[in-house]
């Protein structure tokens, strides 16, 4: 076990370096950088917006800038973003924490009830449930999010008023404890409906599927045959065995969590890192783009290996070998 | 959670570039001017559908304060603003985003404002004096000016202003070398320790020696100036060290109405009244910028989340909307900026004149204007701002109105003949337009099809290339552009050297004409305004008759406020913000 994860640690070395100069090319060698948009301003003169290049090294050959900023993030310097003109990483601190906090409460009870439902669904298929199940998730499934946000909010925030409109906490709001913690929860409550109803679907259906498919292997049949109960069946043999592929698409769900969602964070307001980056794309704020997907890329590869070493755990065929 | 569009960023495009100058509503004619076009209501509905229809703009009052929702009426001490997020970069010398510089101006002061003839009138200095040669300007400092710490403002931060502008590390949008300050290149780029021409007389006055004055160097010595107490700003400042001065972004001081409390990023930001401010305490007491998004915005006024807000698009649909919750005052002003399609003059086929004609005649732009705001922007044919004093007299314009038949004319006798194919031809070449459209943006959704159309019409192949923003930007920059579609802001001074003098900073499409060239060179060097406006006529005329770009729209701005306020200075020249300790719970 401890071999295996010591060879991924070295094996992923290359893949970040191959990653780090790709993701230096992607952004560096998109047309524009954030002075462009300056030169909509009547006041700039071309000199002044050479003069700003130079001091953020934008006139340095590419080979110099990748070399620059490569080195500072080995010491741990992720740079300033030019958009916020704060370190990067205080930038990333600030907002990722908050798409975190609904992106994690929406896994838990994505898979949650999408292991309830897919799994009720598999053992009585093509009943009413099965049928009723499916209809529903793919329903949740194909609204576009925007449409469903701005639908909920104008049900629960404008019409009744039950949740708040938009944002993290209330306006002025002094709370602190539980009081704050409770605000908080009331404005996560639409966004939080809003995600899990869009992602619930694709779970189900994996679940669904696994199960079925295992339900139908001789080891089952002759865990039923040997008389044992059915929820043993169900829970011990069958279950245990239908998860295996989902631990993968579980965590390739971990990066997922920390890089927001654009689409709801801007309908409900939600002070995210997904609408941050947005604009930063928008207006090139290369320090920004280029830490904030390197992070990615990093709990990528980690979660990554968590799944070979969870594979490892959960099924000894995978552990031996 | 991995969904991701850009969908609905339509308007992310439009804010990086044109909002930063946006502007609004002049006072005085407001009420006489509603009235006037209520009367006119009635008489325009039949027309409804027509394109170019002028909808109703300028003051549109509440008509039933009493809708004001409850959960706004309890905050009695409180008003909360909104405008779209802050990036929180809350020093003037630094900023991106007008939502910065709103909160900016509640916290910090300028050395002189402007009026809404775009004239200057006093700030934290009470009077300014030119020498003889025009080339001393002598700011005197109100004896009343206080920073929020009780400190009074002194000639010295008004120095440590420009010495950190011309700092050779200073990056931020400034542009103070224009001002041609003496000593400033030797401060900046050579080894001086100091700027020789920015002199001390005595605590309250402060000299500034330029090598060489024009009609803006006011303006950019006192307007574009921000005082910020040097006590709290410039510990251990030396040249080249902004480090300190950087890591302030988040907790401005300044000698505004407002004091910064807290900033919450993404959510909002609270200040709280100055009770020293040195023109008299803010009527109101807590003061909260709340973030808002396009999707948020008018429902937060309908529930009284909000009590204004700065970022509302208009159009028909939001202005509808927001004249329904009835408690609502709309003030709608023309933008400081225009937009227009650019033109490469490098190109042959572009360098005729009368093509260019062609291309406005043959371009039904009142039909783009109006798919594009449903009346909600006007067409221009001049780029320069309606409100500004530099604006010349239409009635010397050619008004370019739909007229097909005038741009087949004129292109034939540039020598575009039309062949069997349908299209036009010289010297065996296919008139084609390669047009670089920046997507998303609602104008290019508009113009497009009717110029591929319209253009058709005329025999000219109309090419539209779908393109990132920044792409457009780029290919213009380097020339390789045929026609793209752009916005510009202009600033408060109507000089359009930048834009279309043969050196200008912003002449990207290689437009120059002599006649032109000299002509804006004069208007700067003149300082009388009359004689300016003048100068500016003549050139208008040339360059409305030579059309630089096609010249497209200019387009509205609005501030939307609650009734259960008052008291906003609304003026085309500057921001709501800075008269925010005028504002009043009603």
């Amino acid at each position: 076990m401890k071999q295996l994860l010591i060879r991924r640690l070295i094996q992923s070395i290359p893949t970040l370096i191959g990653a780090s100069i790709l993701v230096f090319l992607v952004f560096t060698l998109a047309p524009g950088d954030f002075l462009t948009q300056m030169s909509a301003d009547a006041n700039m003169t071309q000199e002044r917006i050479d003069e700003i290049r130079a001091l953020h090294g934008l006139d340095q050959p590419l080979y110099k800038q990748y070399l620059t900023w490569i080195g500072n993030l080995l010491t741990g310097n992720f740079g300033e973003s030019v958009l916020h003109r704060q370190p990067v990483t205080s930038v990333i601190h600030i907002f990722m924490w908050n798409s975190f906090l609904i992106a994690i409460i929406v896994l838990v009870l994505q898979w949650m009830i999408a292991s309830i439902v897919g799994i009720l669904a598999a053992l009585r298929q093509y009943s009413i449930y099965d049928s009723a199940v499916t209809l529903l998730v793919f329903m949740a499934m194909s609204f576009p999010s925007f449409f469903l946000g701005l639908l909920m909010l104008k049900f629960f925030a404008v019409d009744y008023q039950i949740f708040p409109l938009g944002g993290m906490r209330s306006t002025g709001s002094t709370l602190s404890g539980w009081a704050d913690f409770w605000d908080v929860m009331k404005h996560l409550a639409l966004p939080v409906i809003v995600l899990t109803m869009l992602n619930i679907g694709s779970v189900t259906r994996y679940f669904r599927t696994n199960m079925l498919e295992v339900i139908r292997q001789d080891y089952v049949r002759t865990a039923r045959a040997k008389g044992l109960k059915e929820r043993v069946v169900i829970f011990k043999h069958a279950l245990r065995n239908a998860l295996l592929p989902l631990i993968t698409l579980f965590a390739l769900e971990i990066p997922g969590l920390f890089s927001g969602a654009i689409i709801t964070e801007r309908i409900f307001n939600w002070p995210g890192i997904g609408r941050v980056v947005l604009d930063g794309i928008f207006q090139r704020d290369y320090p920004l783009l280029m830490g904030f997907t390197m992070l990615l890329v990093v709990l990528t590869i980690v979660a990554n290996i968590l799944a070979d070493l969870m594979y490892g755990v959960a099924d000894p065929r995978v552990r031996n070998r | 959670m991995k969904k991701r569009s850009i969908s609905l960023f339509i308007c992310s495009l439009l804010t990086g570039a044109l909002l930063l100058s946006a502007c609004t509503q002049p006072a005085a004619q407001q009420t006489e001017q509603s009235q006037q076009e209520q009367n006119q209501q009635g008489q325009s509905q039949q027309e409804q559908n027509q394109a170019g229809e002028k909808k109703e703009l300028g003051f549109i009052k509440a008509t039933d304060p009493s809708k004001v929702p409850e959960s706004a009426k309890k905050r009695t001490d409180t008003m909360v603003l909104g405008i779209t997020d802050p990036q929180g970069i809350f020093n003037f010398w630094f900023y991106n985003t007008i939502y910065d510089r709103y909160v900016i101006e509640a916290v910090t002061e300028r050395l002189l404002s402007v009026a809404k003839d775009a004239s200057v009138i006093p700030g934290l200095a009470e009077k300014w004096e030119v020498s003889e040669d025009g080339l001393t300007y002598s700011f005197y400092i109100d004896k009343r000016a206080k920073f929020s710490d009780g400190k009074p403002v002194t000639a010295e931060d008004v120095s440590f202003a420009y010495h950190v502008l011309l700092d050779p590390k200073y990056d931020g949008r400034t542009n103070l070398s224009k001002a041609k300050i003496k000593g400033g290149e030797a401060y900046k780029n050579g080894n001086a320790s100091s700027i020789e021409g920015v002199k001390i007389i005595d605590p309250q006055t402060i000299q500034v020696q330029v090598e060489e004055a024009n009609a803006t160097t006011l303006l950019l010595l006192g307007a574009e100036i921000f005082v910020l107490p040097k006590h709290y700003y410039g510990q251990n400042y030396a040249k080249g060290n902004l480090a300190h001065v950087k890591s302030l972004h988040q907790k401005p001081m300044g000698s505004g109405p407002y004091i910064l409390k807290e900033f919450i990023p993404g959510q909002e930001v609270r200040l709280v009244a100055n009770e020293n401010y040195w023109k008299g305490a803010p009527k109101v007491k807590n003061l909260i910028f709340k973030s808002t998004t396009d999707e948020t915005q008018i429902q937060s006024l309908k529930t009284g989340a909000t009590d204004f807000d700065a970022s509302i698009t208009v159009n028909a649909d939001n202005v509808e909307a927001l004249k329904e919750l009835g408690f609502v005052n709309l003030d709608m002003l023309l933008n400081n900026g225009y937009g227009y399609i650019a033109i490469n003059h490098k190109l042959p086929k572009f360098q005729d004149k009368r093509v260019r004609q062609a291309l406005m005649y043959g371009l039904n732009r009142e039909e783009v204007v109006y798919a594009y705001s449903q009346g909600y922007a006007e067409v221009i044919d001049v780029p320069q701002s309606k409100l500004s004093w530099g604006y010349p007299d239409e009635s010397k314009l050619t008004k370019y109105t739909y007229d097909p038949e005038k741009a087949k004319q004129l292109l034939e006798e540039a020598g575009w003949k039309l062949e069997g194919d349908g299209y036009r031809y010289k010297d065996g070449k296919r008139f084609t337009i390669q047009f670089s459209a920046s997507t998303p943006n609602e104008v290019n959704d508009a113009l497009i099809p009717i110029a591929v159309e319209n253009y058709k019409e005329l025999g000219i192949e109309f090419i539209a290339e779908q393109l990132e923003f920044n792409a457009v930007i780029d290919k213009r920059d380097k020339g390789e552009h045929e026609m793209a579609f752009l916005a510009m802001g202009l600033s408060t001074d109507p000089d359009p050297y930048g834009l279309f003098h043969t050196n200008g900073g912003s002449n990207k499409d290689s437009y120059s004409n002599p006649k032109v060239d000299e002509l804006l060179e004069a208007g700067l060097k003149e300082f009388d305004q009359a004689k300016r406006k003048a100068i500016y006529q003549e050139a208008y005329e040339i360059i409305n008759d030579e059309i630089p770009v096609v010249f497209m729209y200019q387009r509205y701005n609005l501030n939307a406020y609650s009734s259960r306020l008052s008291g906003f200075v609304i003026s085309p020249y500057k921001y709501f913000s800075e008269s925010l300790n005028e504002i009043q719970i009603n």
